[in-house]
C-alpha cells in the first residue's frame, strides 16, 4: 500500500497564500527575503516557483549528488546479479537493483525540471565535476557484501533519506517518501541474506563477519563529518532537516543491537553507548580516506567511472536515433 | 518514421490505487512518444501491482492554473463555506426562549 | 486425467525446455539492469527480465511436483549439457538489436507454443500457461514497440538489427525442436500440435512484420532435432556465472 503523502498534487495546494517572491514587480532582495521567510517558517518550494540563485543551486547540487550515487550505487551489486544463488534471490536482488535505477530516474527527473539536461549531470559525473557517495567507490567481494549492502548500506542511506521527507523543495521531498517506501524492502532484503548467513555454514559465518569488518569504516564515514549546524547551508534552507551526526547517531542506535544480536563483533573497540551524554562515542573515522574516495580515488572510482563511460557509448546510438535526447527543460 | 531524431519530452503520470480512489500524480518519465511514455509510466508506477489504472499525459498538455488572484481572491467567500454559517449563540436564545434543551445526538 | 495416465517422461521434457528457456532469457537479460540505453528503459527491461525468471519459477515448481525435484535444485545444479533450452538462447545479449532481436524472435515463438498449450488436457499446466499468457501480453507490447521502431529507422539501428537477426539466423526457429515423447503429448491431448506445425504457425505469425519491413524471415533449421544441445561458449559463462555462489559453498542454504 503507497503512503497517500508520496502522492500529492504537482500544483500548489490551495491553502497557500500569495506568495511575494513570485511577484514580478518586487526587487530581487525583497523576493530574496520574502523567499527566506517563506522557507523558514516552514513553507514548500516547487519547480515553477522564483528561487535565488544560491537556493537553486543548493537544491540542485545536494539533489544531483543523490541521484548520481543511486546511479554508480547499481553498480557494486550488479555483478552479483548474475551470481545469485536461487531463483528468490535472484528476483529480490534484481527487483532491488531496478529500484536503484528507478531512484536514480525520480531524482535526475527532479534535477532536470531544475534546469539541468540528463546528459549534462552524465557528462558532469563522468568528467569527476559532481561526485558519488562514498560507499559506492569500494569494491564487493562475494555474496556476504551483497547482503551486508542490501543491508546496511540501504539502512544507513534511509535514515537520510527519512530525513528529507519534508525538504522545503516539495519536488524532492514527493520523491523522498516514494524512495523511503521502496527502500524498506531493500532492507528487509539484506538482513534476511545476512541472517541467513549467519545462522548458516562456518565459511558463511566468516564471511559475514568479514564483509562487516571492511564495510564498517565506509559506513561510519557514509553521512558526512560533523559540522555545526549554524554553518550548514542546506539546514539554513531546510533542505535537510537533520545534521551529519544526528544521522549517524541515529544510525547506530537503531543498528548496533541488530547487528549484535546476530553474534557478529563490529569492529571498533571504542563504540560504546554514553548514557552521560545520551550518544554513542565511537573511533574517529577516517575523514582523509572520505575525502580521498569521494574525489574518486576510492578503489573502484576509476573502474566504476570508465565501465560507465564504456557502457554510455555503447547505447549512445539508441538515444540518439530511437529515444532522443532531452532539450532543456 | 521520419529521420529526425525524436525528442524526449516529459510526461505526467496520474494514478489510482485502488477501485474508486482519486487519480493522483504519481510524477513524470521522460518517453519520445506516447507508446514508450504508457510502457515507462507502467514500470515507474505500477510494477508493484500499486495501480489499478494510469494517466498519462504529456507535460505541455497540461494546463497549470496557479493564479492566486483566481484561486485565493481577497473578498470575504465564507458564504460559500460551511464555516461561514455561526449558528451557537442564535440557537442558544431559541432554546432559552422555547424551553427545550440542546437535542441528544441520538433519539428517545 | 487421473495419474496413472499422465504422460510424465514426456511432461518432464516439455516443461524443462520451458523452463530452462525462461530461466537463460531470464538471466541473460537482467544484465541489463543498470546499463540500457536510458533510465526508463532500464526499468523496463529488468521488469521483463524477473518476469522471465519468475515464469522458471513457476516451471520448475510445476516440473518439481511431477519429479519430486527442489526447483532450485533443478534451475542451477546439471551441467551445462544437460540443459534444454533453445540454441536462440544461447546468444548472449550483445547490443541493443541483438537484444531486442533475440526477444522479438523468442517472445512471439512462445506465445505460440503457450496458445498450444492453454486449452490442454492436464490443469495444472493449462492453468499455468493461460496465466503466463496473461503476463507476456505486455512483453509482446514492448518487443513489437521496439522490433519495429529499429527496423523503421534509417541507418545505424537498422543495420544492427539486420546484423543480429542474421546472426540469430541458424538458431532463429530453435524453440519448436521436436522433444523426446511429444507423441505422447498429443495423444494425451495436453498440447494441441506438434512442434513442427506449430513453427509453421510462428512463421505465419511473424510473417507481415517482417514483409512490412523489408526482412529476411529466418530460414529453416540445419539440424532441427538438435536445437536444444551442444550449448557451446556463451552459455558456459552464463552458467559459471549463476553458479559461482552457489557452488562455493554446495548444501548451504542462502
Amino acid at each position: 500500500m503507497t503512503d497517500p503523502l508520496a502522492l500529492d498534487p504537482i500544483l500548489a495546494p490551495l491553502e497557500r497564500s500569495r506568495p511575494a517572491f513570485n511577484d514580478d514587480d518586487l526587487s530581487h532582495d525583497e523576493r530574496f527575503a520574502a523567499f527566506e521567510a517563506h522557507v523558514l517558517a516552514g513553507g514548500k518550494v516547487e519547480a515553477t516557483d522564483w528561487m535565488p540563485d544560491e537556493y537553486r543551486t543548493a537544491v540542485l547540487r545536494f539533489v544531483e549528488m543523490h541521484a548520481n550515487s543511486e546511479l554508480m550505487g547499481v553498480l557494486p551489486e550488479r555483478e552479483w546479479l548474475m551470481r545469485a544463488p536461487t531463483l528468490r534471490r535472484k528476483l529480490a536482488l534484481t527487483a532491488k537493483v531496478q529500484d536503484e535505477v528507478g531512484h536514480a530516474q525520480l531524482l535526475y527527473r527532479v534535477a532536470e525540471d531544475l534546469g539541468k539536461p540528463r546528459e549534462a549531470m552524465f557528462d558532469d559525473l563522468l568528467a569527476g565535476k559532481t561526485k558519488f557517495h562514498n560507499v559506492f567507490h569500494y569494491p564487493t567481494v562475494g555474496w556476504a557484501d551483497v547482503g551486508m549492502i542490501a543491508w546496511l548500506v540501504d539502512a544507513a542511506a534511509i535514515v537520510a533519506q527519512q530525513a528529507l521527507r519534508d525538504s522545503s523543495y516539495a519536488p524532492y521531498a514527493r520523491t523522498m517518501r516514494k524512495i523511503c517506501w521502496e527502500e524498506s524492502v531493500h532492507i528487509m532484503h539484506g538482513r534476511d541474506v545476512v541472517v541467513t548467513m549467519a545462522t548458516g555454514t562456518a565459511a558463511q559465518r566468516a564471511a559475514i563477519q568479514d564483509a562487516l569488518d571492511r564495510w564498517w569504516g565506509p559506513l561510519m564515514q557514509m553521512h558526512g563529518p560533523r559540522s555545526p549546524r549554524e554553518k550548514d547551508r542546506d539546514l539554513h534552507w531546510r533542505i535537510k532537516a537533520k545534521t551529519s551526526e544526528e544521522l549517524r547517531q541515529e544510525f547506530l542506535s537503531i543498528y548496533v543491537p541488530r547487528i549484535r544480536e546476530l553474534g557478529l563483533v563490529i569492529p571498533d573497540g571504542a563504540l560504546a553507548w554514553d548514557g552521560a551524554i545520551d550518544a554513542w562515542r565511537y573511533g574517529e573515522p577516517d575523514w582523509d580516506e572520505l575525502r580521498t574516495v569521494v574525489t574518486n580515488h576510492g578503489p573502484m572510482s576509476q573502474s566504476r567511472l570508465d565501465f560507465r563511460r564504456v557502457n554510455r557509448e555503447e547505447t549512445r546510438w539508441v538515444r540518439e536515433t530511437i529515444l532522443g535526447v532531452a532539450v532543456a527543460a | 518514421m521520419t529521420d529526425t531524431p525524436p525528442e524526449l519530452q516529459p510526461w505526467e503520470v496520474f494514478r489510482q490505487e485502488k477501485d474508486g480512489d482519486p487519480m493522483r500524480h504519481g510524477g513524470s518519465v521522460m518517453a519520445p512518444d506516447a507508446e514508450l511514455a504508457v510502457h515507462y509510466a507502467r514500470e515507474l508506477f505500477g510494477r508493484r501491482q500499486e495501480s489499478v489504472r494510469l494517466w498519462v499525459v504529456r507535460r505541455v498538455d497540461v494546463l497549470d492554473l496557479s493564479d492566486p488572484d483566481l484561486l485565493q481572491p481577497p473578498l470575504d467567500r465564507s458564504y460559500k463555506k460551511p464555516g461561514g454559517y455561526v449558528m451557537r449563540d442564535k440557537l442558544a436564545a431559541a432554546r432559552a426562549q422555547s424551553g427545550q434543551a440542546k437535542p441528544k445526538a441520538r433519539p428517545g | 486425467m487421473n495419474s496413472a495416465s499422465l504422460p510424465t517422461v514426456a511432461l518432464g521434457h516439455l516443461l524443462g525446455s520451458m523452463a530452462d528457456d525462461e530461466f537463460v532469457i531470464g538471466f541473460s537479460d537482467s544484465e541489463w539492469t543498470g546499463i540500457a540505453p536510458l533510465l526508463e528503459e532500464d526499468v523496463a527491461m529488468s521488469s521483463l527480465a524477473q518476469d522471465e525468471i519468475g515464469h522458471a519459477a513457476a516451471l520448475y515448481g510445476l516440473l518439481g511436483e511431477l519429479t519430486g525435484a527442489d526447483p532450485d535444485a533443478l534451475a542451477y545444479d546439471r551441467d551445462p549439457d544437460e540443459y534444454r533450452h533453445a540454441r536462440l538462447l544461447d546468444h548472449g545479449r550483445g547490443d541493443w538489436a541483438m537484444t531486442i532481436a533475440r526477444r522479438y524472435l523468442y517472445e512471439t515463438s512462445d506465445a505460440v507454443r503457450l496458445e498450444a498449450l492453454i486449452g490442454g488436457a492436464w490443469p495444472p499446466l493449462a492453468q499455468l500457461c493461460a496465466k503466463l499468457v496473461r503476463e507476456e501480453r505486455y512483453h509482446l507490447m514492448h518487443i513489437n514497440a521496439w522490433f519495429v521502431r529499429l527496423a523503421a529507422a534509417h541507418g545505424e539501428p537498422r543495420d544492427r538489427l539486420v546484423a543480429a537477426l542474421e546472426a540469430l539466423s541458424a538458431d532463429a526457429s530453435t524453440v519448436f525442436t521436436p522433444l523426446p515423447g511429444e507423441r505422447a503429448l498429443l495423444d494425451a491431448r495436453i498440447q494441441a500440435a506438434p512442434m513442427a506445425e506449430l513453427e509453421a504457425r510462428w512463421r505465419a505469425a511473424i510473417a507481415p512484420t517482417f514483409e512490412a519491413h523489408r526482412l529476411t524471415m529466418p530460414p529453416a533449421a540445419t539440424s532441427p532435432t538438435k536445437g536444444r544441445e551442444g550449448h557451446g561458449a556463451a552459455f558456459a559463462w552464463l552458467w559459471g556465472e549463476f553458479n559461482q555462489v552457489r557452488r562455493s559453498e554446495p548444501g548451504a542454504v542462502w
